[in-house]
């Protein structure tokens, strides 16, 4: 039960129809005897009707994306992608956690230089960093990044052009691959990287590892390996060192 | 599940239009629709009346407006110190569709937007409203007071645009 005179909360309890009939008929009795309040409440609404009228009717155009089959599907997708990440994670973690513990001491010397060699050379997993062009030579583009190292080798005798290259992160420190090829698109791999915090040098050496062989040196700040199909390696190289 | 979607996809007019008036335009008012209803589907209600669900989805949209308008004023304000500029016009297609009383609507600021809307248009209670605006009940009642004036002087011409930016 509202008093009289009414409070403004209950003009708008009017105005909304919120209140009960009996207040109404009172309410309407009293504003029939109150002109300001009854031209306040009258132009209350007025507007009222005219947002209704306005806003209610407006038109909408058809958004088949807002119907809720729809916005379910795209959460399920979402949650696909989001869980494809995740797994894309788990496993950038499992490789380098394996490449990390392959990278110890103990372990064979030069393991990463095979290891770009499968990725890199035999798979094409990513693009190079570097194409050899027309004229161009890996040397200057290498020289950016690894100062004083020891030239590239020149394999052209053997068969073999350097076509790309690649920058790589170790263990050791910032790692590049060069891409040999010859004309029967055999790869050939020269690899160089830092000895790494103990700063370990390598008796010049050789060893294979499944299709693989790889020779490997220490010369002027850096580690070498040139890694090659041991069918390649025993024809020889004549890698002039 | 299903019935779900249906109550929903009856309550999508309403949806849309809230959004509408608390945004003035189209295509954001339907990003707004859409993320409420990520979020309702997610959150998997336990409203089985319509009134009670409507208020519940109002309320996550209003939640949502609120959420990105605030990230949307922080970065204008930003834009606004290295251009210099300072107001975002009211969209086009709005513009040409709205009448006058949309124009006068379309100026207050958002919380009162969203009340009238919630209470004149909808026919919320006001205890919904203050549900869906998340303030107390007496903040809704002073809120509508001062809403339903702004749009009375603003249909009456007495308010020219500048003075409205005190009003807010």
């Amino acid at each position: 039960m509202i008093t009289l005179p009414p409070t403004e909360h209950d003009l708008h309890a009017y105005v909304d129809l919120r209140l009960s009939p009996a207040d109404r008929q009172r309410l309407e009795t009293w504003l029939a005897s109150h002109p300001e309040e009854a031209a306040q409440v009258k132009g209350w609404q007025k507007d009222a009707r005219l947002l209704r009228s306005v806003l209610a009717a407006s038109p909408l155009p058809d958004n088949p994306a807002l119907d809720p089959s729809a916005v379910r599907q795209r959460r399920r997708h979402r949650y696909q992608q989001y869980l494809g990440r995740a797994a894309a994670l788990v496993l950038a973690v499992a490789v380098g956690a394996v490449g990390g513990w392959q990278a110890r001491p103990g372990v064979a010397p030069m393991t990463d230089a095979l290891q770009a060699y499968r990725l890199f050379a035999e798979k094409d997993v990513l693009p190079a960093d570097f194409k050899v062009g027309a004229g161009d030579s890996v040397q200057p583009w290498l020289d950016r990044y690894f100062r004083d190292a020891a030239r590239l080798p020149d394999l052209e005798r053997a068969g073999f052009k350097a076509v790309g290259a690649r920058l790589l992160s170790t263990d050791q420190g910032p790692a590049a691959m060069v891409l040999y090829q010859d004309d029967r698109g055999a790869r050939v791999t020269f690899y160089i990287r830092p000895p790494g915090p103990g700063n370990k040098l390598l008796p010049r050496g050789s060893r294979r590892e499944g299709e693989l062989q790889a020779d490997y040196w220490s010369g002027p700040g850096y580690n070498y390996a040139v890694v090659a199909p041991v069918e390649v390696a025993m024809k020889g190289l004549q890698i002039p060192l | 599940m299903n019935d779900f979607d249906d109550q929903l996809r009856t309550l999508l007019p309403r949806l849309r239009r809230f959004a509408l008036s608390l945004t003035r335009e189209p295509s954001s008012a339907d990003d707004l629709v859409q993320g409420c209803l990520e979020k309702a589907l997610s959150r998997r209600a336990d409203k089985n009346a319509e009134g009670e669900l409507r208020a519940w989805l109002f309320q996550i949209l209003y939640r949502q407006f609120i959420d990105s308008h605030r990230r949307a004023r922080r970065y204008a304000r930003l834009l606004e110190f290295f251009t210099g500029r300072d107001d975002y016009p009211p969209s086009a297609e709005r513009t040409v569709m709205a009448q006058s009383a949309l124009q006068a609507f379309d100026r207050l600021n958002d919380e009162q937007r969203a009340l009238l809307h919630a209470v004149a248009v909808e026919g919320l209670s006001y205890k919904e409203a203050a549900q869906v605006l998340q303030v107390p009940l007496g903040t809704v009642m002073s809120r509508l007071s001062r809403a339903r004036q702004a749009l009375r002087l603003l249909h009456e011409g007495e308010i020219q645009r500048p003075a409205l930016r005190i009003l807010k």
